[in-house]
């Protein structure tokens, strides 16, 4: 034998990566690719953009600004105004979404006849498009020819027909009210299955000791529901900040500023301003804000799971 | 030599691929047209879209060219069109608002047509306030589409059952007979404004404006709009106190648009309103209103003590990129085809004009078409003589707010304007909000 093939071989180098670890990281290349193409490219874009000040009608200056987009922002008051705005339509919704979702979820969960068909219709508004259901809101508010009009003039309600939305206290209200409609059914959806996973023995065991109704909700059903409740509340804050669609059906922002929400000043500044840094930035603090707000909701009700 | 000269293009790589299968299929017909006479694209916000096929397919037949056509909604057109001019998409003429002129033409976007006699040459045939409307720092940049000015109209029905003998010619008229309209009980809100906060609002409230004999911006491009002596502040109280303290302004206003103005109007619902003349054609079409045959035109009347018959007019026009301009077969293209839709055709005749004002009712810039007999048989017939609208025509005046940064400003303007209508602000307020925009704007474009 030739010392060549006498040689000892050395401690054998671990691959960096498995068989199973390689061809996993093959599989998931191709998603991974798509993803950085599709999300994280645009998302580092939009930054970029924001650290300039550009204005397309103005397409040969595009200057870089650094933070000064963000910090014009804070000055100016259409923001604050739109942040006050934002945060009146967010608690209202969230609060009355999540309300009527318990409400509901309640009665579904209880045996009666209809119940399976009640379910169901429950699930009409959530699979109405937005546009439809902005639209239908928008009819029925209508101030010459709308269904609530019509309603609360023949119930003697009403004197005269009114502009419902064009009454800015109003408005933000109304709004508010065609949100809950599309969003309730799938928070009590959510709900109801958390219900069915409490042991029926919890109940049994309330009633033995004498617990009513409303005792039995508050000490068994309510702890019980809290994962649920915590996932109705972020997912309904996370959409409700930054609501679009109905605003540009039904009020585009107006009457005056009662309903000019982040949302709506950031399409005004980006599609109709043409103002694409500004609106990158806006953009990015409305991000910022949805992230901070949902992950203290999080925490704080995460602690009480 | 560069590369640019060697390789093709990605367009042209693309197209060459998309055309590879249709040659080896034999695919032979619009291609060939397309190789003989080329294509021009053409882009336009979703109006008269038949009377547009319908000169596209004249225009084919004429000249061998093909047309690219898209169209977008109105609403959502002048975003449309910027991101794809931003984008070079490959557009050689476009529909154009007047109220966009300075800032695309300060962008780069659309090419003037100084230069090209054969456009050049429908300025002695077209009403001198449209040529104003299409030019910008002394260049003129398209040929008209259309034309148009806000009208007073009102119901003669209503008139007649108020024992009311002859429309206002005064604002103040206007409420006296509103109030006995709806004393009457003949009509709620006699008074029809749409003042909903989109892009009718400004044309609205300068209408008004110039009626109440003021304007929104000087000649040296100073804001005036929150001078009390002005038309605006004036023309603001009106609206709020039509709308608050007489009542013959129904408080929805805020919240209607020109289309639903348009269809309160032919309901018949109103015995007066601010419509542009355009509509006229569908307010007396009995297939589209109750109100048909009834609504007439009356000259703007006059608001206080400067009040003048004034009127605000707008043109829409086509306007060609500098892409199309540069390129010579391009530019040829797109000659003919603005001269085919914006001039006259290769018969020699307006048709398209004629076509836009007989069907659908929108005024033509080109002087020849008035005197056309089917147009007087068409005033006649939808608008009980077309002499009063001549008249209201000569008194149009353009917004004198255009400018490059209009499209920023005029979301602040309409904010202010909605502001008085609901009692939030003071009209002087309100104005002075506005002219501040302005100034702000027009300090940072500098």
């Amino acid at each position: 034998m030739s010392g060549a093939l006498e040689r000892r071989p050395g401690p054998r180098r671990r691959p960096a990566l498995g068989y199973d670890e390689r061809n996993a990281a093959i599989l998931v290349f191709p998603v991974v690719a798509v993803l950085l193409v599709v999300a994280a490219y645009p998302i580092l874009y939009s930054f970029w953009v924001s650290l300039h000040d550009i204005v397309l009608t103005r397409p040969l200056r595009r200057p870089f600004v650094g933070f000064d987009n963000y910090l014009r922002i804070f000055d100016d008051e259409r923001f604050w105004l739109a942040v006050s705005r934002t945060t009146v339509y967010t608690v209202v919704t969230v609060a009355v979404t999540t309300l009527l979702a318990v409400l509901v979820a309640l009665l579904l969960n209880e045996a009666f006849p209809g119940q399976r068909i009640l379910s169901a219709l429950l699930l009409v508004p959530w699979a109405t498009p937005s546009v439809v259901n902005g639209l239908m809101w928008k009819w029925i508010y209508d101030p010459t020819y709308g269904l609530l009009n019509a309603l609360l003039v023949q119930l003697g309600l009403l004197e005269r027909y009114r502009a419902w939305l064009g009454d800015p206290d109003l408005t933000l209200l109304l709004i508010a009210n065609a949100a809950v409609w599309k969003q309730m059914p799938l928070a009590a959806l959510l709900l109801i299955v958390t219900m069915k996973a409490i042991p029926d023995d919890l109940y049994r065991a309330a009633k033995v000791d004498g617990a009513n109704v409303f005792q039995r909700f508050i000490h068994v059903t309510l702890p019980a529901l809290r994962p649920g409740l915590m996932l109705v509340l972020v997912y309904e804050t996370m959409i409700s900040i930054r609501h679009f669609d109905l605003f540009l059906i039904m009020t585009q922002g107006g009457p005056g500023d009662a309903s000019f929400t982040l949302s709506w000043l950031i399409y005004v500044e980006t599609f109709r301003s043409l103002r694409f840094g500004t609106g990158a930035a806006m953009s990015y603090v409305l991000a910022m804000a949805t992230f901070l707000l949902s992950w203290a909701l999080i925490r704080w009700l995460g602690k009480r799971i | 030599m560069s590369n640019h000269a060697i390789l093709p293009s990605r367009r042209q790589a693309l197209a060459g691929l998309l055309g590879a299968p249709a040659v080896l299929l034999g695919l032979p017909a619009d291609h060939a047209a397309a190789q003989a006479g080329g294509t021009v694209s053409f882009i336009g916000w979703s109006a008269a879209v038949d009377q547009v096929r319908a000169q596209i397919s004249a225009f084919e037949r004429a000249t061998n060219i093909r047309v690219n056509y898209e169209n977008f909604p109105w609403a959502q057109f002048r975003t449309a069109l910027v991101t794809r001019l931003v984008g070079n998409a490959p557009i050689d003429v476009s529909w154009v608002s007047d109220a966009w002129l300075p800032e695309f033409a300060e962008a780069g976007w659309l090419a003037d047509i100084n230069d090209i006699p054969q456009l050049m040459r429908y300025n002695a045939e077209a009403a001198d306030y449209c040529t104003q409307s299409m030019t910008y720092r002394g260049r003129q940049y398209g040929l008209a589409y259309y034309g148009d000015h806000m009208s007073f109209m009102y119901n003669t029905e209503l008139l007649q059952r108020a024992g009311i003998a002859a429309p206002p010619t005064t604002w103040e008229e206007v409420v006296q007979q509103s109030l006995r309209i709806k004393q009457q009980g003949i009509s709620e809100y006699p008074l029809l404004l749409s003042l909903a906060a989109d892009t009718w609002l400004i044309e609205f409230v300068s209408a008004l404006t110039y009626a109440f004999g003021g304007r929104m911006v000087d000649d040296q491009g100073n804001a005036v709009m929150a001078d009390a002596n002005r038309g605006s502040v004036r023309a603001a109280r009106f609206i709020r106190e039509a709308i608050a303290t007489h009542r013959i302004v129904s408080p929805g206003a805020v919240e209607t648009p020109e289309i639903n103005g348009l269809r309160a109007m032919g309901s018949g619902a109103h015995a007066f309103g601010i419509v542009p003349t355009y509509r006229i054609r569908a307010l007396n079409d009995p297939s589209q209103a109750q109100a048909h045959g009834k609504i007439r035109v009356a000259l703007m009347p006059k608001g206080g003590p400067d009040g003048t018959n004034a009127t605000l007019g707008w043109i829409r026009f086509y306007g060609m990129t500098p892409g199309a301009k540069q390129d010579r077969a391009r530019r040829e293209r797109a000659v003919r085809f603005m001269e085919f839709f914006g001039g006259r055709d290769t018969a020699g005749a307006y048709s398209m004009q004629k076509l836009l004002l007989t069907d659908v009712g929108l005024p033509s810039c080109a002087l020849p078409v008035n005197d056309d007999a089917d147009v007087k048989t068409f005033w006649d017939r939808w608008a009980g003589g077309g002499a009063v609208i001549a008249q209201q025509a000569t008194l149009a005046r353009k917004k004198d707010t255009i400018s490059p940064w209009f499209g920023e400003w005029v979301e602040t303007s309409n904010q202010a304007w909605q502001a008085v209508c609901l009692g939030r602000a003071e009209p002087e307020a309100a104005m002075r909000t506005a002219a501040a925009k302005w100034t702000e704007l027009r300090r940072a474009f500098r």
